[in-house]
């Protein structure tokens, strides 16, 4: 059954893409501009010759054939902007960057960001809760573009411990601030999101059942209450970790990162057609991916749910 | 109340945490800004703005690869780190002819690639001809136009030849009566500086007429202009090949270029990237791959060492080159940064050691780095301007757009904006020497409410009347930026105060705004990025209005501006030729189609220690002049003297 | 305070909430027109615990069948519980504090002191720090100081304040409805329409959302008026603000809806709409009003970078977002012109919340229980 369900997911993944690639392209395709222009206007024969070098001259459902071959074959070309460097390429440099900062900010939050919405679950109302939900609210309400600027003023420009930005690779002190800054509204998200579910969890019935067997308290959170009192913290991590290997755009353009946040926020402004293409094949895999380990982690984690 | 206790303190905290990260260190006057701390060695490390978009000089158009470019490949001339004026480079000297219409390069012999081939006269040719090829699809080949030829084989064209004759008919015949074409006069005869050749005969032949190679593109083409179509009816086309582009190598070291008509401006334009040579044998292997590192063999002051895009870009000295003697920095670390704030902090950091222009922030200036010893402020080679859609009433009346032009008090956005200077004329002002800029627009309320009264806006009493205005009609576009943002609020509050009339902002994407401004689908003004001149010409601006097609996002072109333009260039001596481009700009600005607003200064930051640098005009810098200085005695105390060309140089 | 110890004593108003249990459990086969089939394990566990069924059976009177007057009392009853949320009514208090603040802020410092969001004094130079007159002495005219422009940052927060709020309560709002409704029905029925509807939201995470905005902007936006412009920003962060929340309420909806009461509901013929809307989603509601205050904030400083595309706010306007993006520019400078919009818009953030909280806990029916 559930083998089936995985599978039956996952070859669907592949009709998925290639709709949203569809979409995308003709979004694309739709927006104004293109990737050659810039201030000074062409001359019509100069914009004629790149026309004619990037095959943008060719009826449309050729170009589209091209890029459907591309996508089949995962080869997406070469940049259009970055005219010696295939798509592929840049996918394999920057992913490792967006995916260390991404991962490990991640990491930290669901840490802090459980134990924060436990405790303060478990102490509903009290001092505790409330320091709790106060620090992440802090999280909510201080934008990165923020909270980014001011730990660089105090820990690169006023202490001097830390660069201000850029990268020197993983691991390195390169990373501390980038990571800092990121995790922040993700601890803050699933702080509350585990404090809630808690609460729910912890007045319903089997919970009540544990307790009535005789658990200790410890017990009865670790092994029943946090499984399903994570629900939500977990329903929130799949798009949320798609996000943050792709949509770290704000720290790596804080820091100066070489990630792929970057690339796609410049891929976008540029109308870097492969690129955006490449990017959001990747990307839209890596959703689809990580839903479906989602929806599978559910099943483990609150045995009601069946498929 | 603890839970309200505990929600107050946490506010306080917070505006604590805020004030405590805000009150960092004050910026000094008169001081430096941030470490002063040389690297060891010879290490410079700058900041070029975006990400270099290819390391193709004939590829590249921007700055940020321009600031590459001349470390990695040398051109016939080089910039002078001060004053922008050609100095040598692989050419040892040069020789042009009296009306500017042909020059002839003296290569030096010992000049060499960085894998220590040899660099001739033959490598140029094929440099400026890989330029041209339509099939490179370059997108500033339009910069090599005025070469003979360059235009009809950049563009795909063909020649058109009788076939019984055997003659070709010339550009001339098909011109109308005056335009441009007919009649440019070619280079003069019989003072060469270099031995005649069958080639260069041909080349000081009149201008040959050219079609679209592409049958659908040529028959347009001549169903549009009946005149040529007869000339061509019965013809046979000869396409426009690489060998018609006018450029010679006269023998290994003398190289020769031809122009179609006189371009006084164009020695300026030849240490341009474009122009800068390249090695053929590695173009040719790898193709769109040979400026990788491990591939790429180039021709300049350093060579490339490690490239990690958004990241690095690591060039080292390059010992094949001819003066690598002079060279003093082992190493140059370009970071791609065009964030403004984290390239002061990086600045500040002491991690980076010079920024590019225009990258400290107006805030920052106005707080007090403005007064930094560090802080590079000269005149730019720029232009900052707001163009107006001429087609879509109400502005398709000039009296408005002058109107509009007048009612700006531009001497209070120099003193607003801190980082640029007040200019009321196209061409900016002080900065090409010997140019007489015409009267500009002074601030004039009166006059502005006169001429939209005129124009039609006016109360029983013939006043002006805002009321009359459609000014929601129209709207201010400008792409998303906060400078451009601050500018077009000063502005609006300006026709606001000035004028009584409220005209909506509208910020817009950068490649939506330049396609909305191309295609005049705005209406009102476009406020952008302005123009940096692409060399120490008027004509770089001026010409923004005189290219094919090029009526520069406002819907103003006209063949009159273009032909006192040319008559311009076609002057021999400058004096007359500057008298002669100002009456132009003088008949340009009357039109109105631009409303001149401002000229940037260059802006940027530089560590003592570091010299050799200057702030030019076009903050592009000579590497091989750069060094750093560890004698903190010799360090700079403030910005190095622009009034002479000197050029500091290291004791060894 | 350790809750479990607690004794269970139902309070004095009934669980209105689950109106299956008016002493029918009789599961009968007809009104169940929907797989699944009952799971014997769930059967097991409403005997397990009668006492929530059997207690409001009881209290429950054979009219109760009236939906209006269980509507009133669910309301009344979470309002009363709210009042009773000392940090919830600071919470309030303050946002209503604030909304009156910048409905009617603006006009009153237009008559004091005749500043303006817009009014760029002529001949300034320089950013004024907090209550601090051209000369250096200390004055009233700008409690907040200016900003580079020398506008009146007191103004601008207040102007920013309308914008912001608004972007957030609306699209917030938006994607709440959407996102409920999409979820709910994903959760509940499951099976293939599930398999559709998620797979909706999936393809349309995937597709770049800027690309939208662009496109969006180009066919749209160019002649619409101000008033056009904000309503577009408005369905483009509710459009992308849907998605996550969807999600999380199909999470909740799927295990909910093989609880008992949903199972007997079914079985008694309640109407699907009826079980996801009536049933199901009121017992959702805990985490998805703590993502609907999560979800004010994102909007808010996506408004910000809505902006930047051309989307939005026009300048001179001014929302929270843009002031703060403005100010954290100049934070080492003029630290002012980040720390009034930043902790403004905190604080508001921070009520909202707490707003939420209490909300949540007055909504949720078992709270009384604790």
């Amino acid at each position: 059954m559930k083998f089936r369900f995985i599978l039956r997911r996952l070859l669907v993944t592949v009709p998925m893409v290639l709709v949203v690639i569809t979409l995308t392209w003709a979004l694309i395709r739709l927006a104004p501009g293109n990737f050659y222009a810039s201030e000074r206007k062409l001359p019509p024969a100069i914009e004629k010759n790149i026309r004619a070098k990037y095959g943008l001259d060719r009826p449309w459902y050729v170009q589209y054939g091209h890029v459907m071959r591309n996508i089949l074959s995962l080869d997406f070309g070469n940049s259009l902007k970055y005219e010696n460097e295939t798509v592929n390429d840049i996918l394999r440099r920057t992913l490792p960057v967006s995916a260390a900062v991404g991962t490990c900010a991640y990491l930290l939050a669901l840490l802090v960001g459980t134990v924060l919405g436990t405790v303060a679950a478990l102490k509903q109302n009290s001092k505790l809760d409330y320091g709790a939900m106060g620090v992440s609210m802090l999280g909510i309400s201080v934008p990165n573009f923020v909270l980014g600027p001011i730990l660089v003023l105090v820990f690169s420009l006023s202490l001097y411990w830390l660069p201000p930005a850029r990268w020197d690779g993983f691991p390195s002190w390169s990373m501390v601030l980038p990571v800092l800054t990121l995790s922040a509204i993700y601890m803050a998200y699933i702080a509350r999101l585990t404090r809630a579910g808690m609460l729910e969890v912890l007045r319903s019935d089997y919970i009540r059942t544990a307790r009535a067997k005789g658990l200790t308290e410890r017990q009865v959170v670790l092994r029943h209450a946090l499984r399903g009192g994570l629900l939500p913290v977990v329903s929130f991590t799949g798009p949320a970790l798609a996000l943050l290997i792709t949509g770290t755009v704000v720290v790596e353009r804080i820091y100066a990162l070489p990630g792929l946040g970057t690339y796609f926020i410049n891929a976008n402004l540029n109308r870097d057609e492969p690129l955006i293409l490449g990017i959001v094949a990747f990307t839209s895999v890596l959703v689809l991916v990580f839903n479906l380990l989602v929806d599978i982690a559910y099943g483990f984690i609150d045995p009601r749910i069946r498929y | 109340m603890t839970e309200s206790k505990t929600a107050r303190l946490l506010t306080l905290a917070l505006s604590a945490a805020l004030l405590l990260a805000a009150c960092g260190p004050p910026v000094q006057k008169s001081d430096y800004f941030g470490k002063v701390e040389p690297p060891p060695g010879q290490t410079l490390r700058y900041i070029t703005g975006s990400e270099p978009e290819s390391l193709d000089p004939q590829m590249s158009s921007g700055q940020p690869e321009a600031r590459l470019d001349i470390a990695l490949y040398e051109g016939l001339v080089e910039y002078h780190p001060k004053t922008m004026e050609p100095i040598p480079g692989v050419a040892e000297s040069w020789k042009v002819n009296s009306n500017a219409s042909e020059f002839v390069f003296f290569l030096r012999k010992n000049a060499r690639f960085s894998n220590g081939d040899p660099i001739t006269a033959r490598d140029f040719v094929y440099t400026f001809r890989r330029g041209l090829d339509p099939a490179l699809a370059s997108r500033v080949a339009f910069l090599a136009w005025e070469i003979k030829n360059a235009e009809a084989y950049n563009t795909g064209g063909s020649f058109v030849r009788d076939p019984k004759t055997g003659r070709f008919v010339l550009a001339s015949e098909a011109a109308e009566s005056g335009g441009a074409a007919g009649q440019a006069a070619g280079p003069v005869s019989g003072e060469d500086a270099a031995p005649d050749t069958e080639f260069h005969r041909r080349m000081h032949e009149p201008d040959r007429l050219f079609v679209p190679t592409d049958e659908k593109e040529r028959e347009k083409a001549l169903k549009a202009d009946p005149k040529l179509a007869a000339l061509v009816e019965g013809k046979e086309l000869v396409p426009a090949t690489a060998e018609d582009v006018g450029v010679e190598a006269v023998d290994d070291y003398t190289f020769r270029i031809t122009l179609r008509q006189p371009a006084p401006y164009f020695m300026g334009l030849v240490a341009h990237q474009f122009f800068r040579v390249v090695h053929q044998p590695t173009v040719e292997k790898y193709g769109v791959n040979w400026t990788k590192p491990g591939n790429i063999v180039s021709s300049g002051t350093h060579m490339l060492a490690e490239h990690k895009p958004y990241n690095q870009l690591v060039v080292v000295k390059n010992p094949y080159y001819w003066d690598a003697d002079k060279v003093r920095l082992d190493k140059i670390v370009f970071y791609p940064l065009d964030d403004q704030t984290t390239m002061m902090n990086l600045y500040k950091a002491g991690e980076v050691d010079a920024t590019y222009n225009h990258t400290v922030p107006a805030s920052w200036l106005r707080a007090g780095v403005r007064y930094a010893r560090d802080y590079m402020d000269a005149p730019e080679n720029g232009s900052v301007y707001w163009q107006v859609n001429t087609t879509a009433p109400p502005l398709d009346d000039k009296r408005v757009r002058k109107a509009f032009a007048l009612a700006i008090d531009r001497q209070a956005l120099e003193e607003f904006r801190v980082v640029s200077k007040a200019n009321n004329v196209f061409v900016p002002t002080g900065i090409l020497h010997g140019y007489p800029s015409p009267k500009g627009y002074d601030f004039d309320v009166e006059g502005a409410k006169k001429l939209l009264a005129d124009a039609g806006y006016k109360d029983g009493a013939g006043k002006f009347d805002p009321k009359k205005f459609p000014a929601n009609s129209i709207e201010v576009i400008y792409n998303t930026s906060e400078s451009n943002r601050q500018v077009a609020e000063f502005v609006q509050a300006q026709w606001k105060q000035n004028l009584g009339l409220t005209i909506p902002l509208r910020a817009i994407e950068w490649k939506t705004f330049v396609q909305t401004r191309a295609k005049l689908e705005y209406k009102g003004f476009a406020g952008g990025a302005g123009w940096s001149g692409d060399y120490m010409d008027p004509y770089t601006y001026l010409g923004l209005f005189a290219t094919e097609g090029g009526d520069n996002g406002t819907g103003w072109f006209q063949t009159k501006f273009v032909d006192m333009l040319n008559a311009a260039n076609r002057e021999p001596d400058q004096a007359k030729r500057y008298e002669q481009l100002s009456k132009a700009e003088a008949y340009l600005l009357d039109e109105c189609p631009v409303i001149p607003l401002s000229k940037p200064a260059t802006s940027w930051m530089k560590k003592p220690y570091v010299k050799g640098m200057y702030p030019n005009p076009a903050t592009l810098h000579a590497w091989k002049f750069v060094y750093i200085e560890h004698d903190p005695a010799k360090w700079d105390q403030s910005m190095p003297d622009m009034t002479n060309d000197q050029i500091a140089e290291a004791k060894e | 305070m350790s809750d479990e110890r607690t004794p269970q004593v139902p309070t004095e108003e009934g669980r209105s909430q689950e109106p299956w249990g008016a002493g029918s459990p009789a599961l009968t086969p007809r009104g169940t027109p929907q797989r699944p089939p009952v799971a014997a394990r769930s059967g097991a566990e409403i005997h397990a615990f009668p006492e929530t069924a059997v207690g409001e059976g009881d209290v429950r009177t054979a009219g109760e069948s009236a939906a209006p007057a269980r509507g009133t009392s669910l309301w009344r009853d979470a309002w009363k519980r709210l009042l009773k949320n000392r940090l919830a009514v600071f919470g309030m208090f303050v946002v209503g504090f604030i909304a009156v603040a910048v409905i009617i802020g603006p006009a009153i410092i237009k008559a004091l002191t005749g500043f303006t969001y817009d009014y760029i004094p002529a001949g300034n130079t320089v950013s004024y720090p907090p209550f601090t007159a051209p000369d250096g002495s200390f004055s009233w005219t700008h409690p907040m100081g200016t900003d580079a422009a020398g506008r009146d940052m007191l103004a601008r927060v207040l102007q920013g304040g309308r914008i912001s709020l608004m972007v957030g309560v609306i699209s917030t709002f938006v994607s709440l409805i959407i996102g409920v409704t999409w979820g709910a029905t994903a959760g509940y029925l499951g099976g293939k329409i599930d398999d559709l509807l998620m797979r909706i939201v999936d393809v349309l995470y995937a597709i770049p959302y800027m690309m939208i905005v662009i496109v969006l902007l180009a066919f749209l936006g160019r002649n619409l008026s101000p008033l056009g412009q904000i309503f577009l920003l408005f369905a483009a962060l509710g459009a992308v603000s849907w998605l996550t929340m969807a999600r999380i309420v199909r999470g909740q909806v799927i295990s909910l809806k093989n609880q008992e009461y949903v199972l007997a509901a079914r079985a008694t013929g309640v109407s699907t709409p009826k079980i996801i809307f009536r049933h199901i989603v009121p017992n959702a509601l805990g985490p998805v009003i703590v993502y609907a205050t999560l979800t004010i904030p994102s909007v808010m400083l996506q408004e910000a970078f809505l902006s930047f595309l051309g989307l939005g706010v026009q300048a001179p306007y001014a929302s929270w977002g843009s002031l703060a993006q403005e100010g954290i520019q100049n934070i080492a400078v003029f630290p002012w012109q980040l720390i009034f919009p930043g902790v403004t818009m905190a604080l508001t953030l921070f009520s909202l919340n707490f707003l939420g909280d209490g909300l949540r806990d007055a909504l949720d029916p078992q709270m009384r229980k604790f």
